[in-house]
């Protein structure tokens, strides 16, 4: 056994009047870490730091993404982060243009995965 | 045997037109328990029946929750389900209209592994790319 996960947590960002993809993708992020709070190193006896981090965000301009200011959210841990097409634009509506820029919503999924294997194998 | 948290999940549901406190709490469940996954399960080959639930939910009248309803829509494990008050009503003062809001936390127990599972030794970088 190499690499195993032991739980996904999920949020959504949003940025409403900048079209800041940074900014959705990072409130993302955060509502998925703060909605729960996790033990899983505490619960096999392994150090915080053994966690291995993988951040999926999807959003609809992947490229506009800072992933050096995502990583600055992770208290500890090597976050290894990966930015694909998904999330939501919606568009402003015609009668209502405001700054003319869409509703930017960001997806993002966090899994914990640690190297491990059974103690007796 | 020891038993050790590993997640606590939060969540909020209302019920806006029936003060109903119980659909309230179904929903601030599901909003806790749809935010993470837990794939230890497949990862491990643990039972399902290892984890044990335990479900507190805050509204302004526990007795209205009926705990056992709670209980009956946790997919996994060994639910149990306590009301205490908290949560939050809201009442507009220009119809009279009270929203229900339930507040949710579901802490997922399960026996203590450090005994029965080791990390591997960190991989040797080969490929000579900076880390």
């Amino acid at each position: 056994m190499t690499k195993t996960r032991i739980l996904t947590e999920f949020g959504i960002g949003s940025s409403l009047r900048r079209q800041d993809y940074t900014e959705a993708a990072a409130r993302a992020v955060r509502d998925a870490l703060w909605r729960n709070s996790i033990n899983a190193a505490e619960l096999f006896g392994f150090a915080k730091e053994d966690m291995i981090l993988d951040v999926e965000i999807g959003v609809h301009r992947p490229e506009a993404v800072d992933i050096a200011e995502i990583a600055k959210i992770f208290p500890y841990g090597q976050p290894t982060i990966t930015v694909t097409h998904g999330g939501l634009d919606i568009a402003r509506p015609e009668a209502n243009p405001g700054s003319g820029k869409p509703t930017v919503i960001a997806n993002a999924a966090i899994s914990v995965s640690f190297a491990m294997e059974p103690a007796d194998g | 045997m020891v038993e050790k948290r590993l997640i606590i999940e939060m969540g909020m549901g209302n019920d806006m037109y029936g003060q109903d406190y119980t659909k309230a709490a179904i929903r601030a469940v599901e909003s806790a328990i749809r935010r993470s996954s837990l794939p230890l399960f497949e990862g491990l080959g643990l039972s399902h029946d290892v984890m044990r639930v335990a479900v507190t939910i805050g509204v302004q009248d526990p007795a209205g929750v009926d705990t056992a309803a709670v209980a009956a829509t946790l997919p996994r494990g060994r639910a149990q389900v306590t009301a205490t008050p908290g949560g939050q009503n809201v009442t507009n003062p220009g119809t009279g209209q009270t929203i229900v809001i339930a507040t949710a936390a579901v802490e997922a127990f399960f026996p203590d592994q450090s005994e029965l599972w080791r990390l591997l030794p960190a991989p040797a970088k080969t490929d000579g790319a900076p880390g």
